[in-house]
């Protein structure tokens, strides 16, 4: 990598004259600028692109490093395995798509509604666009920690205290011991984690609306639902398609949270396929069946933002 | 006829403010919490209701977290400042390059560059991790600072260039143009012409790199576990692990103690960054 930046700089730096013929003249024009960018480019290459392919390639071998240093191909075996013989998989299926739909509608709800409240006329606004990113800059170890903390399974855990004295609870409830319970409480936590991110985006969205539209909607009478509606709504899609998917791509892929909070359990209950990738490969030392779901999840992920790039395209072709 | 405005105006005031506090109650209350817990003595952290007093605090917890025999907290954020730093320089000088060239480059592949950008930020985590763990592991390098300090570069440099990219485009091609007309090569111009300009660009880049480096969970706990290489997220998860709830009050204040660095990083560039990060986005 160094050594293509060092050949970059120099024929660049010695600039005209110098370097002569067609090399030189390319360096001279546009070549300059994809010297500038080749170390970078390469090394995503070699550190992304190459890792991703060689996953999916062990994903047909029989490859356990800890039983033997050899793979032997097995061709579709390992998928067949998950497919049919695998009972977790899908479970583990079915919360994937429980975790990224959900997880992403709620960041997208509850940050849109944030980026409301925020682009609305305020005292100290700059103060409380500050503040609300103390989540996003939280490390998740520590976020699993106060979620953690706050759903603790005694009578003296914060929720379970209130809801109690509230009367909605005669019981302390264990949360995170709980197939059913244990979702609300990482939901919440991811919601509260990513949240102020896509706040930030939207509220980028809302403030390249022109406040003449909202004042002539609101002559003409249209109320503040109306005026969402009507108004707001139609000019933010596009930021919020963006939005969506690098929501759906961060909670995706970004499953240390899970990890870090319940690792994945109880039981399999909050297991998502890249956590199954993480406990094939180094908790059963299994590269090979790793391999295929880290492959299933990519496929997964890739499908699902193809319907929502089809959805948001068949949406403005129906508008326009 | 005014009283029904005036109160109308208050109505809606009140309506302005109550919403922001719902959302700074969601956004920040959890993380008072750790903070007022971090100062309870832990015997006091099981045994009593929730407590929002301010009285009878302690910083008992914060001896424990720093003290070796307890989380040993000064090796784990030295450790995590020296990889997170490291990185973050890194990613400064290539995204710094890599953006310049992006910013400016109109030849053939130039849509390539930015798709390569774009899926490099959509492959992460576990579809690269048994490749990078196989390798690293024939080449020794498990459980170094080093092959933390490289694989994060997969995780900042995709976003770190575009930012970078989106920067060097605001600033007006005229003025290199006027430097070249001077008499100055490319790199002097990007040197002492863009750079310069750009410098607010390039310092909100390198804590951005910095927060997401101090972010990771996942690589550092594939990667590295010995004592001198753990990251802080690492070692406080291992010892809420081996611990459990024992001492809560400890933990917590480790938490709090991980979270300080980044608030204050994050501070520094808090405008520019987000002034970056929004624009990118909104035209993307």
């Amino acid at each position: 990598m160094t050594e293509a930046v060092s050949a970059a700089i120099g024929t660049g730096g010695r600039g005209a004259g110098r370097v002569r013929g067609r090399t030189g003249a390319w360096m001279r024009g546009q070549g300059f600028w994809l010297a500038l960018m080749s170390p970078v480019l390469l090394f995503l290459i070699v550190t992304q692109f190459w890792p991703l392919v060689d996953t999916s390639r062990i994903s047909v071998f029989d490859y356990q490093p800890t039983r033997s240093p050899d793979s032997t191909f097995v061709g579709v075996q390992n998928y067949v395995d998950l497919f049919l013989n695998d009972r977790r998989f899908w479970i583990i299926t079915r919360n994937s798509f429980l975790w990224m739909l959900g997880s992403t509608a709620v960041q997208v709800v509850v940050g849109t509604a944030g980026a409301l409240v925020l682009n609305m006329n305020l005292r100290l606004r700059g103060l409380w666009r500050g503040l609300m990113m103390v989540p996003w800059v939280t490390p998740v170890v520590v976020v699993a920690i106060i979620w953690r903390w706050m759903f603790d399974g005694g009578e003296n855990g914060l929720v379970n205290y209130y809801l109690g004295q509230a009367g909605l609870l005669s019981d302390p409830l264990v949360w995170l011991s709980s197939d059913v319970w244990v979702w609300p409480v990482v939901l919440l936590a991811s919601t509260w984690k990513g949240t102020p991110f896509v706040i930030l985006l939207v509220l980028a969205g809302l403030q390249s609306l022109p406040g003449e539209l909202i004042e002539s909607a609101r002559v003409d009478g249209a109320g503040a639902f109306k005026r969402f509606r009507y108004v707001v709504l139609p000019h933010l899609r596009p930021t919020l398609a963006v939005t969506t998917l690098i929501a759906l791509v961060t909670v995706w892929f970004k499953f240390e949270l899970i990890w870090a909070l319940t690792t994945g359990g109880p039981a399999f209950a909050t297991t998502i396929l890249p956590i199954y990738v993480f406990t094939q490969a180094f908790r059963d030392f299994n590269f090979g069946m790793a391999g295929a779901v880290a492959t299933i999840a990519m496929l997964t992920l890739l499908t699902v933002v193809g319907v929502l790039g089809l959805l948001t395209r068949l949406r403005k072709e129906g508008s326009s | 006829m005014s009283d029904v405005r005036v109160r109308r105006a208050v109505a809606s005031v009140a309506g302005r403010y109550s919403a922001v506090l719902a959302l700074m109650l969601f956004l920040l209350l959890p993380a008072i919490w750790l903070v007022l817990s971090s100062l309870r003595p832990n015997r006091e952290i099981f045994t009593s209701m929730p407590s929002w007093s301010f009285l009878g605090l302690t910083l008992d917890n914060y001896e424990w977290a720093l003290s070796e025999r307890g989380m040993g907290m000064v090796q784990l954020l030295a450790t995590t400042l020296f990889v997170c730093a490291t990185t973050a320089v890194l990613t400064a000088v290539f995204a710094m390059l890599a953006g310049y060239g992006l910013a400016r480059y109109q030849g053939v592949g130039a849509r390539a560059a930015v798709v390569i950008l774009l899926l490099a930020q959509m492959i992460q985590g576990p579809m690269i991790l048994i490749p990078w763990y196989s390798v690293t592991a024939q080449l020794g390098l498990l459980n170094t600072r080093t092959v933390l300090i490289l694989i994060y570069q997969t995780i900042t440099l995709p976003a770190a260039v575009w930012l970078m990219s989106s920067f060097f485009r605001r600033i007006p091609q005229e003025l290199e143009e006027a430097a070249a007309i001077d008499g100055a090569g490319r790199l002097r111009t990007l040197a002492q012409v863009v750079l310069p300009i750009a410098m607010p660009g390039v310092a909100a880049v390198t804590m951005y790199a910095f927060i997401l480096a101090w972010n990771d969970y996942q690589y550092a706990l594939t990667l590295t576990s010995s004592r001198t290489t753990k990251t802080v997220q690492v070692g406080i998860a291992q010892v809420m692990e081996s611990l459990g709830a024992t001492n809560w009050g400890g933990i917590m204040a480790s938490g709090v103690l991980a979270i300080v660095p980044v608030v204050i990083v994050f501070a520094l560039v808090q405008k520019t960054l987000i002034s970056g990060l929004t624009a990118g986005a909104v035209k993307g």
